[in-house]
C-alpha cells in the first residue's frame, strides 16, 4: 500500500512514518510512505495513493486538505493524537489498515 | 471539571482561532513568505562572513572589513529585497487558491508591488531603482499589492471581463492574452496613484505599520505571542504555524532592520525578531521542551518514559518536539502544560535581560531553525560565543523548571505500569 502523510513542514510526520514502517515490517505488510508539507500535499496527493493521513497538529487545515484528497479520490483521515508519536506505530498501522479496508 | 473547561476552550477558542488563520488571504501570505525563507537564510549567511567576530586588528578582520561591501552583494540581491520575492510568492499562492493561473498571479503581484517604487534617473547609471523599500520594510505593501493584483485577476476572470482566444490558440499564448485586462487595470491604477498623484506608499503605510512593528519588539508582546503558541499546542494544534502567519511579517521587518543596520555599520536596533524565540525560547521545540526530553532520556524510571525519551531526544536536539507533545502527551495534560507554558516565559525574561543589558548581542542572521540551540544562537548573533553560552544556560533552566513536573508525570506512569504488572500476576 502507498500512504501519504502531511504535517506542517513534513518533518515531524517523518518520525511517525518511521514508526509506521517499523511496525509494518514486523507485521510483514508491504508499505510505501511519504511525508510532505501542507504546501506540497496539494500536488503530491494526485500521485496514486491508497490513503492520505493528516497530522493532528494541523487539524485546522483538515477540511482544506481533504478537498484535494477527495478530488484525487484518496481516502483522507486525521491521525489520532495517541498514534502520532514514535511509540504510536501499532495504533497508526491499525488506523491505516482500517481506512484502506473500508475503501 | 478540567476536562469540561478544556473542551470548552478547544471548541470555543482555539479551534475557531486556528480556522481563522486558515483564511484564504492569510494562508497565501504565509505560504508566499515561507517560500522566500531559503533566500533569506542563505542570503544572510553572507552577513556572518562579512562581519564574523575575528579579533580586531587581525589581518583577516581587516581584509573582511575592507571588502565587506563586495562580500555583501549576494545578500543585497536576496534577503535585502525579500519583499519583492514575497510579492511573487503571495500572488502565486493566492491565485492558486482561487484555482487561477499561479504564474500569472505571481507576475501581476510582483508588478503591482514594483509600481509602488519610483525609479530615478542618475547620470552615469541610467534609470535606477532604489532598493530600500523592497526589503522587510516594504513587506506590508507587498502583501497589499499582491492581494489587490490577484483580486483584480479574479474579478476579470469570473466576470469574463477579458480577452478570450479561440480554442485553436495554444494555452500558453491564450494565457498571456487573458492576463491583458488585469495587467492594464493594475498598471493604470497603481501607476497613476504612485507616479501621477505622487502618493508615497512606503511613507504613508510605513507610518501606519511602524507602531505595530515597535509593539512587536517589546517584552509583553514577546510573552504574549509565545504563550499563545503554547496555548494552541496545549490542544494539539500547531501554534507556531498559526501565530507565525500573523507575526512573521512583523518579525521579518525587525530582522531586516537589524541586518540592514549591521550591513550599514550601525547599532542593531531590535531585540525580538523571530530568531530570538528560535534561539532562546523554542529550544527543543515550542514550550522549550528540551528539558523534558533530556529528563525523559536520562532520568525516567517508567518503561514508557524511557522509551519515549530514547526516541524523542534526537528530534528534540533539532527542535522538533511533536513526538513529545503527542507522545507524552503534553496535549490536554494538566501536569505538563504548566511547565510547557511557564518555561518559555522565564526563558524570554532571562534572554531579554541578557540582551538588553548588552551581555549578548542582538540577533540579525536568519539561521535555519533546526540547528541545535547553541549553534543556532552562535550563528544568529553573527558568531557570538556569549549567545551560545546563553543558549546552554537556558537549556539548564528548562531542565530545572520541567524537573518537578516530570517527576510527578513519571511517577504516575510508574504506578500505572506497576499496577498493570500486579494485575497480570
Amino acid at each position: 500500500m502507498k500512504i501519504l502523510f502531511v504535517c506542517s513542514q513534513g518533518m515531524s510526520s517523518a518520525i511517525a512514518v518511521n514508526a509506521l514502517k517499523k511496525e509494518a515490517e514486523k507485521d510483514g505488510t508491504d508499505i510505501e510512505v511519504l511525508a510532505v508539507s501542507t504546501q506540497q500535499f496539494e500536488e503530491e496527493v494526485k500521485n496514486g495513493y491508497d490513503a492520505a493521513m493528516v497530522a493532528p497538529q494541523v487539524r485546522h487545515r483538515f477540511e482544506y486538505l481533504k478537498e484535494f484528497a477527495d478530488a484525487a479520490n484518496v481516502p483522507c483521515e486525521l491521525i489520532q493524537p495517541q498514534a502520532y508519536s514514535p511509540l504510536g506505530g501499532p495504533k497508526l498501522l491499525k488506523q491505516v489498515k482500517d481506512i484502506i479496508g473500508n475503501k | 471539571m478540567i476536562e469540561r473547561v478544556s473542551k470548552f476552550l478547544d471548541e470555543k477558542l482555539s479551534t475557531p482561532m486556528a480556522k481563522m488563520a486558515e483564511q484564504r488571504h492569510l494562508r497565501a501570505v504565509r505560504d508566499g513568505i515561507i517560500s522566500t525563507l531559503p533566500l533569506i537564510i542563505v542570503g544572510s549567511l553572507f552577513l556572518i562572513i562579512a562581519f564574523f567576530p575575528f579579533p580586531e586588528g587581525t589581518a583577516i578582520k581587516t581584509w573582511l572589513g575592507d571588502n565587506a561591501a563586495t562580500i555583501l552583494l549576494p545578500y543585497r540581491m536576496t534577503m535585502y529585497i525579500m519583499s519583492l520575492y514575497a510579492a511573487w510568492g503571495i500572488g502565486y499562492s493566492l491565485a492558486r487558491s482561487y484555482k487561477l493561473d499561479g504564474v500569472t498571479g505571481g507576475i501581476l503581484a510582483a508588478a503591482a508591488f514594483l509600481l509602488t517604487i519610483v525609479p530615478e534617473s542618475i547620470e552615469e547609471l541610467g534609470i535606477v531603482m532604489p532598493m530600500g523599500n523592497l526589503g522587510g520594510g516594504g513587506m506590508f505593501i507587498a502583501i497589499l499589492m499582491s492581494i489587490f493584483a490577484v483580486e483584480v485577476l479574479r474579478f476579470t476572470t469570473t466576470k469574463n471581463f477579458r480577452i478570450t482566444m479561440p480554442e485553436q490558440v495554444p494555452p500558453s499564448v491564450a494565457r498571456s492574452f487573458e492576463a491583458l485586462t488585469p495587467a492594464a487595470i493594475i498598471i493604470l491604477t497603481i501607476g497613476t496613484i504612485t507616479y501621477y498623484l505622487n502618493f508615497d506608499w512606503h511613507g504613508v503605510i510605513g507610518k501606519l505599520v511602524s507602531p505595530l512593528i515597535s509593539a512587536s519588539d517589546t517584552l509583553p508582546s514577546a510573552i504574549f505571542l509565545m504563550t499563545l503558541i503554547g496555548f494552541f499546542w496545549s490542544f494539539g494544534i500547531h501554534g507556531m504555524s498559526i501565530v507565525g502567519t500573523v507575526a512573521r511579517p512583523l518579525w521579518l521587518a525587525l530582522l531586516d532592520n537589524n541586518s540592514a543596520a549591521v550591513a550599514a555599520g550601525q547599532a542593531v536596533p531590535h531585540i525580538f525578531p523571530e530568531q530570538f524565540f528560535q534561539a532562546y525560547v523554542m529550544i527543543g521545540g515550542s514550550g522549550a521542551t528540551i528539558g523534558l526530553a533530556i529528563l525523559l532520556a536520562l532520568r525516567a524510571k517508567s518503561q514508557y518514559g524511557k522509551m519515549l525519551g530514547k526516541t524523542s531526544i534526537v528530534p528534540a536536539i533539532f527542535n522538533i518536539n511533536e513526538p513529545i507533545i503527542f507522545g507524552a502527551p503534553i496535549v490536554l495534560n494538566p501536569v505538563l502544560i504548566i511547565p510547557f507554558l511557564l518555561t518559555p516565559i522565564i526563558n524570554i525574561i532571562i534572554a531579554w535581560a541578557a540582551t538588553a543589558s548588552g551581555l549578548v548581542p542582538k540577533l540579525y542572521i536568519a539561521a535555519p531553525w533546526v540547528l541545535p540551540t547553541p549553534i543556532f544562537a552562535f550563528m544568529a548573533s553573527g558568531g557570538s560565543w556569549q549567545a551560545a553560552v546563553l543558549g546552554i544556560v537556558l537549556i539548564i533552566v528548562s531542565i530545572l523548571i520541567y524537573a518537578p513536573f516530570f517527576r510527578v508525570y513519571d511517577n504516575n506512569l510508574l504506578r500505572e505500569e506497576l499496577g498493570d504488572e500486579a494485575q497480570k500476576a
